[in-house]
C-alpha cells in the first residue's frame, strides 16, 4: 500500500493547466524527489497535494483522499509543507513562526520545539528575532522547523537548497535525512538541482512541462537522457 | 495646560478602542469595513433601549450590545463579505451602502433626533487638578483593559497568532493548519464586538444619533491610513495623536475646528508617507 499516492492528477490556474496526468507513490518512511527546471510543476505539485489549486485527479494519503480538504484540514491530516518562498511572518519572532505551526498540534508543543530546536540549534539561539531579518538559510530553517510543529507524518519540501550556499545546503540535508530517521517522516522534496535530490533521495521523478518524464531508483536514473533533457531541452 | 493633558490622554484611549475594530479587520481581511461606524450605532442604541429606556442593569445592557455587535460582524462577514471576496472595491461600496441601510432603519425605529446616553457612570472627579468626569474616566479605563486584553490575546494565544499569520501571510498561515476563513469571521465577531462597545462609551461621551457611527469612522480611517497596516501598538500611538489634536483645536482654536484636523492629517500622510507612519504588516 503506497502511503501517499497520486492519480491522474491534473491542476489548474484558471483555464492554464499546469499539471497533465501526474500518477506517483511513495512508500511510507522513503524520500522522493521531484526534479526539472523552472517552470515544470514542481511547486504545483506539492501546492495541488496541500489543496492550494483546482484539481482533477485523485490524492490519497493512507487510501483516505485529500481531495476537496482544505489546506488547515490536509494539516490536520498528516501533512507539512515547506515552501519555496517559505512564506513566513516576517514581523514575528521565530519562536511565535514555530509556534503558529503548532496551531493544529497544541498537545506536542514542547515536545515539537525540542525537535526542531534538536535539529536546528541556530532557532533556539535566535527564538527572539523576527524572521525579516534573517538569512536565507534560517529562514529555510523555520520553514521546515514550522512544518515539523504540525507534527507531520508526511513532509512536503519545495526547492530546499535554493539561493542558499552549499554548507547550508548540507545542513539541511543533513537534518532531512534526520526527520526521516529519527522521526519517521515521509519526505517529497521538489529540487531544480539534480545533485542535491540525488544524494538524499531514493527515488526521482523527472517533471518536464507538467508531465511526469522519467521515474526511477537514483541508479537508474544518474545517467538517463530525459534527466538532462528535462533540464537542456531535446 | 493640566486640562488639556488629562482630557487628551482619556479621550486617546477612547478613540483607540473605536479604532482597534477596524483595525483587525483592515490587518486580517485587508477590508476597509466602512460600515464600521455602524457597530458603534447599534451598541449605542441596543445600550440605550435595554439599560436605558427597559431598565436592566447597565453591565448587562453593555454585554448584550456587544454580543449583538458580534452578531452583527458575523452575519456582514458571513452575508456580504465573503461572498464578495477579492473585490475590494465591491466589499467597501456595500459596506458603505450597509451603513447608510443601519442609520435608516435607526431612523424609522427610534426618529431622526439625538438623544442623550445617560452616564454609565455619573459624577465628575478631579484629576491631577483637572475636572474629569466619572464617565469619561469609566470610558477610559474600560478601553484600556479591553486593549491590554486584546494586546495579551493577540500576542500569547494560538487564536492570536494564528490572527497575526493570517494578516502577514494568508498562504503561510494555511499550510500551518490555520484556515484563514474561520479566522476572517472571528475577527469580524471581534470587531463588532469591540465596535459596538466603544458605541456605549462614545454615545455617553457624546450623545445619541443616527449620524453618529461617520465621526468614528473618521478617527478608524485616520488610524489606520496615519498608522499604515494596522497594528495595535500603531493604532495606540495614532489614536493619541489624533486625540491630542483634537482637545488642542477644541481647547486653544475652536470647538468647530474639532475634527478638521484630523482630516487634514490624513491627507497630509496620505501626501507625505502614504504606507503610514508604522507602515508594516504586522498586528
Amino acid at each position: 500500500m503506497a502511503f501517499l499516492e497520486l492519480d491522474q492528477l491534473s491542476a489548474f490556474y484558471g483555464k492554464a493547466q499546469a499539471l497533465h496526468n501526474v500518477s506517483l507513490s511513495v512508500a511510507s518512511g522513503e524520500i522522493i524527489a521531484i526534479v526539472g527546471a523552472n517552470g515544470a510543476g514542481k511547486s504545483t505539485l506539492l501546492d495541488s497535494i496541500m489543496g492550494l489549486t483546482r484539481v482533477t485527479g485523485q490524492i490519497r494519503l493512507e487510501e483516505k483522499s485529500l481531495i476537496g480538504l482544505s489546506a488547515a484540514g490536509i494539516v490536520r491530516s498528516g501533512v507539512g509543507y515547506a515552501p519555496e518562498r517559505f512564506n513566513l511572518f516576517p514581523y514575528m519572532t521565530v519562536r511565535d513562526n514555530l509556534l503558529v505551526g503548532a496551531y493544529t498540534a497544541r498537545n506536542n508543543v514542547s515536545d515539537n520545539i525540542a525537535v526542531v530546536h534538536k535539529l536546528f540549534p541556530r532557532l533556539q539561539e535566535r527564538a527572539n528575532q523576527e524572521t525579516s531579518t534573517q538569512s536565507g538559510g534560517e529562514r529555510q530553517m523555520v520553514s521546515l522547523g514550522r512544518a515539523l510543529m504540525t507534527s507531520p507524518r508526511l513532509l512536503l519540501v519545495d526547492e530546499p537548497t535554493i539561493g542558499l550556499a552549499p554548507k547550508v545546503c548540507n545542513e539541511i540535508a543533513v537534518a532531512l535525512k534526520r526527520m526521516r530517521d529519527e522521526l519517521g517522516a515521509t519526505i517529497v522534496i521538489t529540487e531544480q538541482n539534480a545533485n542535491f535530490a540525488m544524494t538524499l533521495a531514493e527515488r526521482l521523478y523527472v517533471l518536464e512541462s507538467g508531465v511526469v518524464k522519467a521515474e526511477g531508483t537514483v541508479d537508474e536514473l544518474r545517467n538517463d537522457e530525459r534527466l538532462t533533457a528535462a533540464y537542456f531541452g531535446h | 495646560m493640566l486640562q488639556i493633558i488629562v482630557q487628551g490622554l482619556l479621550l486617546s484611549g477612547l478613540y483607540a478602542l473605536i479604532a482597534m475594530g477596524f483595525t483587525l479587520i483592515f490587518s486580517v481581511g485587508r477590508v476597509l469595513n466602512l460600515a464600521y461606524g455602524a457597530y458603534l450605532l447599534i451598541g449605542g442604541y441596543i445600550y440605550f433601549t435595554v439599560s436605558q429606556t427597559l431598565g436592566v442593569p447597565k453591565v448587562l445592557g453593555l454585554l448584550l450590545a456587544a454580543m449583538v455587535g458580534c452578531l452583527v460582524g458575523l452575519l456582514k462577514y458571513r452575508l456580504l463579505v465573503k461572498p464578495l471576496k477579492g473585490n475590494h472595491v465591491a466589499v467597501e461600496i456595500s459596506t458603505l451602502i450597509l451603513a447608510v441601510v443601519v442609520q435608516a432603519g435607526v431612523v424609522f425605529i427610534y426618529g431622526d433626533s439625538s438623544k442623550i446616553l445617560l452616564p454609565i457612570v455619573p459624577g465628575v472627579t478631579q484629576v491631577a487638578g483637572a475636572s474629569v468626569t466619572y464617565n469619561l474616566l469609566a470610558a477610559t479605563i474600560g478601553s484600556w483593559a479591553i486593549l491590554f486584553a486584546l494586546y495579551w490575546f493577540v500576542r500569547k494565544t494560538h487564536v492570536g497568532r494564528a490572527m497575526q499569520a493570517v494578516s502577514m501571510d494568508t498562504k503561510g498561515a494555511a499550510i500551518s493548519g490555520v484556515d484563514p476563513d474561520r479566522i476572517n469571521m472571528f475577527t469580524w465577531g471581534l470587531s463588532g464586538m469591540l465596535g459596538a462597545t466603544a458605541g456605549v462609551f462614545f454615545a455617553s461621551y457624546t450623545q445619541l444619533s443616527p449620524s453618529m457611527w461617520v465621526a468614528p469612522l473618521i478617527i478608524a480611517v485616520a488610524v489606520v491610513i496615519v498608522g499604515g497596516i494596522g497594528s495595535i501598538i500603531g493604532t495606540l500611538i495614532v489614536a493619541h495623536i489624533i486625540g491630542f489634536m483634537e482637545v488642542l483645536a477644541v481647547a486653544v482654536i475652536a470647538p468647530e475646528l474639532r475634527g478638521v484636523f484630523t482630516m487634514l492629517l490624513i491627507i497630509g500622510v496620505l501626501v507625505i508617507r502614504p504606507q503610514g507612519l508604522f507602515g508594516r504588516e504586522e498586528l
